[in-house]
């Protein structure tokens, strides 16, 4: 089975599997408490865009993301909302 | 004078030592409950009186430990044993030889003697003791007033007040040196010799102490603040010769106070309380530190050392200054008799246990002690010895641990003789237990019984108040840990002992076990003491057998680093090697590394350092040279290093060359405020970069989410219940089981160890270098100066109104109780108590323990007296 091309913010991935390595290598870069950069953050915000529950999880609007702690010593994103509230999400959800 | 001392030999040796013996077999029965003496009321009679306290007046006289032992024993089996007034009286007379006025007051207050002795002496002995009695006082400079002491606290005025130099004093645990140093010490300001003192202390639980002593002699008219907060308010920092101040703080607190200033030259005096713990691990280097700089900021400081029972308190004055007078006030009297008792069990009968007192190379047989059950194991032997031995009160039992502690308190609880208690007092101890801990917390049960254990992460409050009910007789039995031996001024009627072990497992040694023995016997309180040494032949227990007599030896913990040289060059070594895995580090050869590496940053050489002049220059030679290379590679400047004793330069270079490094948002590398939802994980980010780049400090690495977590809950000002509550949740909710005891202890050891003493040791250098790091490439503006995190996390404290409140002299636990009712986070002290006026008759209402009420009256008190 051919490769099926992504979209994600505009860019595009020849196959699923570069997005899942863009995500984690820019999940790695950062240390759990961390705020991502403004250009990172373009991405994500086309990530979770394609989340299966984006709506809810965007909520009434992004202020930023950061990187938190997640169960066994792992990290994971979050996406801060505009009223105060955060969640995580998967990025592996949104690809 | 030489040609009496064969003299005194004989009488001790020949002339007096049978009845000497039987006297001290009977004055010590006096002290004992349920014990099977052998002698009668006959023999007792018997005694020759008249010929005993003559020895012991010619006895009195002697400069050796032993002949003044053997008076000392008469004059208190003359008073204890009550043969006749006539006796009792002239026992009192020979402890007026002896100077020991205190012990004459206590037997005029257990109605042994009636009052006014001198009245009923003939006249030329009413000469000669009245003569006595001036020669033992001394005059106070600011009352003109004479003072009763004893010859140690003599020798101590006159050496103290001679001059500016430094002085190291040393005396056994019951002659009364805190009560004479405060004394002193006040009697300075209010001669106006003296405007501002720093007195340190190595443990939080001293310096409430001394806080209280200090406050108990100083009134009104005075003008001295006594403070233990390491801030200056803004104003202070203004006037800072305006206002008199005694400052009392652990070595620790010092270099964070010093840092808060730029130069402080103001300090006139510096008294170091327990001063032999300059050799404790890592924290004796932290308090060599810190001597070392505040004599740099004032060259002329007085500096006066106190020790217990040393062998050679003069190694303190070695660093003094260049022509600084130096004296030694070297006392080794005692001023309580005191048995060294072992207890054996009879063969065959478990519940039977042979007391035979050691004095010297001889044993006394006591008689037998009957216990209420057979114990069968070790603690059983310590928990039913104390129990029977100790009905008086006053018995203290050693345990290796806190876990032992709680137990063999719960054994002791259980003696049917023992029985719940109404008294007011402990109901109110075991209230705040209850609140201030869990309601589940075994001391509050065993305190409504008159019987408490004390260990070292135990919330001060509650320990101060375990200590005040043990002294005043409510707290019959307690059972303690080493930590009451490193700095607590408690001591008892009774010690029970059995294999004591100093931290995990070694056994004490001979000094270490006599500091521990010096506390039995309270002068002014009691005439004697008792050391009871449980299985004294098991050599399990007592791998070299019960200890003879030691004073403790002195020894800086950078000299006895130092002295393994070979070590101390390998561990530099593998410094500039880099690269350390976790298990090459070593916490002592840490400290000193750092120490001598701030010392180098500082000066160019250690040839200048303080303690130069008593090493080795080939050995000064080739640390030079090390140093050297490691400095060339620290950019981190030396008066970083200098703020934060105990850390590693080279450490905090690792750290800064990460943060240079590092290529992601710098505000990242800020930690949050505790209220914001990142907080936990930056702390957590935070601990991993020091345990990686400066020292592994939260350890191990797995549970450095744990450590964050607790270091944030502190932070916002969580009570210790409250803490406890949640990890009990957290386990409940995840399915975990848990042990409660150990689920409480564990979490008052990550409060006391981590959040109050690695993490504001180390974040606060982590902030340091971050700032430094910011500076130096033009952002400044990423610099909050809004929280000092070394006082923040210490206290645990991130609001105002906390931190006033902590800064008004409350406990952090009544601080936090307070403020769980307190709306306003941005009040300052006065507005705290104009909280405080307007809501105290509310505090019932709130659930506020009555022990916190109590102590909210009292700093109300002393403030509106002192202000």
């Amino acid at each position: 089975m051919p490769a099926i091309p992504v979209t994600i913010g505009g860019k595009i991935f020849e196959k699923k599997g570069d997005a899942l390595e863009f995500f984690q290598v820019m999940l790695a870069k950062y240390y759990p408490g961390d705020t991502v950069s403004d250009d990172d953050s373009v991405w994500l915000t086309g990530l979770i865009a394609r989340h299966p529950e984006a709506a809810e999880k965007i909520g009434n609007g992004i202020r930023n993301f950061s990187v938190r702690r997640a169960d066994y010593n792992t990290k994971c994103f979050w996406v801060n909302r505009v009223d105060g509230t955060s969640e995580k999400f998967s990025y592996k959800s949104c690809v | 004078m030489v040609s009496e001392q064969p003299l005194y030999d004989w009488l001790v040796d020949v002339g007096v030592a049978d009845e000497v013996r039987f006297v001290r077999k009977a004055t010590a029965a006096v002290g004992l409950s349920n014990l099977d003496c052998k002698f009668d009321e006959s023999e007792v009679n018997a005694i020759e009186w008249a010929r005993l306290l003559l020895a012991g007046s010619i006895l009195s006289r002697s400069e050796s430990r032993r002949h003044k032992e053997v008076a000392l024993t008469i004059a208190t089996g003359a008073v204890v044993l009550r043969s006749s007034s006539e006796v009792s009286d002239a026992g009192a007379v020979l402890f007026n030889d002896l100077a020991n006025e205190r012990s004459i007051e206590l037997a005029i207050s257990k109605g042994i003697i009636p009052p006014d002795l001198y009245s009923r002496l003939g006249t030329s002995l009413r000469i000669e003791t009245e003569r006595r009695k001036v020669d033992s006082s001394v005059l106070v400079q600011s009352s003109g007033r004479h003072l009763a002491v004893n010859e140690f606290q003599k020798e101590f005025w006159l050496a103290v007040s001679n001059d500016n130099g430094w002085l190291s004093a040393s005396a056994p645990t019951a002659s009364g040196k805190t009560f004479l140093v405060l004394q002193w010490l006040v009697d300075q300001f209010r001669a106006g010799y003296v405007s501002n003192a720093v007195y340190l202390a190595p443990t939080r639980a001293l310096i409430s102490e001394i806080e209280d002593g200090l406050q108990s002699l100083l009134i009104e008219g005075d003008g001295v603040r006594i403070n233990s907060m390491p801030i200056r308010s803004g104003q202070e920092q203004a006037n800072k010769y305006a206002r008199r101040t005694i400052n009392v703080f652990t070595q620790e607190r010092i270099h964070i106070f010093l840092n808060s200033i730029e130069k402080d030259d103001s300090v006139d005096v510096l008294i170091v309380d327990e001063a032999h713990k300059i050799g404790d691990d890592s924290r004796g280097v932290i308090l060599q530190d810190a001597i070392e700089r505040l004599n740099r900021s004032n060259p002329n400081l007085k500096v006066v050392f106190v020790s217990p029972a040393t062998q050679n308190p003069g190694i303190l004055l070695e660093d003094a200054p260049d022509g600084s007078p130096k004296r030694t006030v070297d006392s080794d009297f005692p001023t309580v008799l005191q048995n060294l008792i072992l207890a054996q069990q009879v063969p065959r009968k478990p519940r039977e246990w042979a007391l035979q007192i050691r004095d010297a190379e001889q044993y006394i047989d006591l008689g037998v002690l009957h216990l209420n059950n057979k114990p069968g194991s070790v603690k059983k032997k310590l928990a039913f010895i104390a129990a029977a031995v100790g009905e008086a009160g006053g018995t203290l039992v050693y345990a290796n641990g806190a876990a032992e502690a709680e137990a063999i308190a719960l054994l002791i609880s259980q003696i049917p003789k023992i029985e719940k208690s109404e008294d007011e007092e402990l109901l109110a101890l075991s209230d705040l237990v209850r609140k201030g801990v869990h309601t589940r917390y075994q001391l509050a049960s065993v305190v409504e019984r008159g019987v408490a254990f004390h260990y070292g992460n135990m919330p001060s409050l509650i320990r101060r108040e375990v200590e005040r009910l043990f002294r005043s007789g409510k707290i019959r039995y307690l059972v303690c840990t080493s930590t009451l031996v490193e700095g607590v001024n408690l001591s008892c009627r009774t010690i029970v002992v059995r294999g004591p072990r100093k931290g995990r497992g070694h056994p004490m040694e001979a000094h270490d076990f006599w500091n521990l023995a010096g506390r039995a016997g309270r002068w002014g309180s009691e005439f004697q003491g008792n050391i009871i040494c449980v299985d004294p032949a098991d050599t399990d227990a007592w791998p070299s057998g019960v200890p003879v007599r030691a004073r403790y030896p002195i020894t800086r913990e950078s000299d006895s680093v130092m002295n393994s040289h070979h070590k101390l060059n390998e561990y530099l070594d593998r410094m500039i090697v880099g690269d350390r895995a976790d298990n090459e580090f070593d916490h002592q050869l840490e400290t000193v590394s750092a120490f001598l590496l701030s010392n180098f940053l500082r000066a160019g050489s250690l040839k200048e350092a303080a303690f130069a002049s008593r090493r080795n220059p080939a050995e000064l030679e080739i640390l030079d040279e090390k140093l050297r290379y490691l400095s060339e590679r620290i950019e981190v400047p030396s008066e970083v290093a200098l703020r934060h004793p105990g850390v590693n330069a080279f450490g905090l270079q690792r750290l800064l060359d990460h943060f240079q490094n590092y290529d992601g948002n710098l505000e990242n590398l800020i930690p949050a405020p505790v209220e914001s939802f990142d907080a936990y994980d930056r702390f957590v980010t935070i601990m991993e970069k020091i345990n990686r780049y400066v020292y592994p400090a939260f350890m191990p690495e797995g549970l450095v989410p744990l450590h964050a977590l607790v270091v944030i809950e502190w932070l916002k000002g969580y009570s210790l219940a409250n803490i406890i509550k949640r990890r009990i949740s957290y386990q409940e909710d995840n399915n975990r089981t848990y042990k409660l005891p150990n689920l409480i202890r564990g979490t008052m050891d990550l409060v006391e160890q981590t959040a109050r003493f690695r993490a504001p040791r180390y974040v606060a250098a982590y902030m340091d270098v971050l700032k430094f790091h910011f500076l130096n490439i033009g952002r400044s503006d990423l610099i909050e100066d809004e929280l000092d995190w070394g006082v923040a996390l210490e206290f645990g404290v991130s609001t105002k109104t906390l931190l006033s409140l902590l800064e008004l002299g409350l406990s952090r636990m009544s601080s936090v109780i307070l403020y769980e009712n307190i709306a306003e986070d941005g009040y300052s002290q006065q507005g705290c108590i104009e909280w405080i006026s307007e809501h105290r008759s509310q505090f019932d209402g709130m659930g506020i323990p009555k022990i916190i009420s109590i102590e909210v009256d009292k700093v109300l008190r002393s403030r509106s007296s002192n202000t």
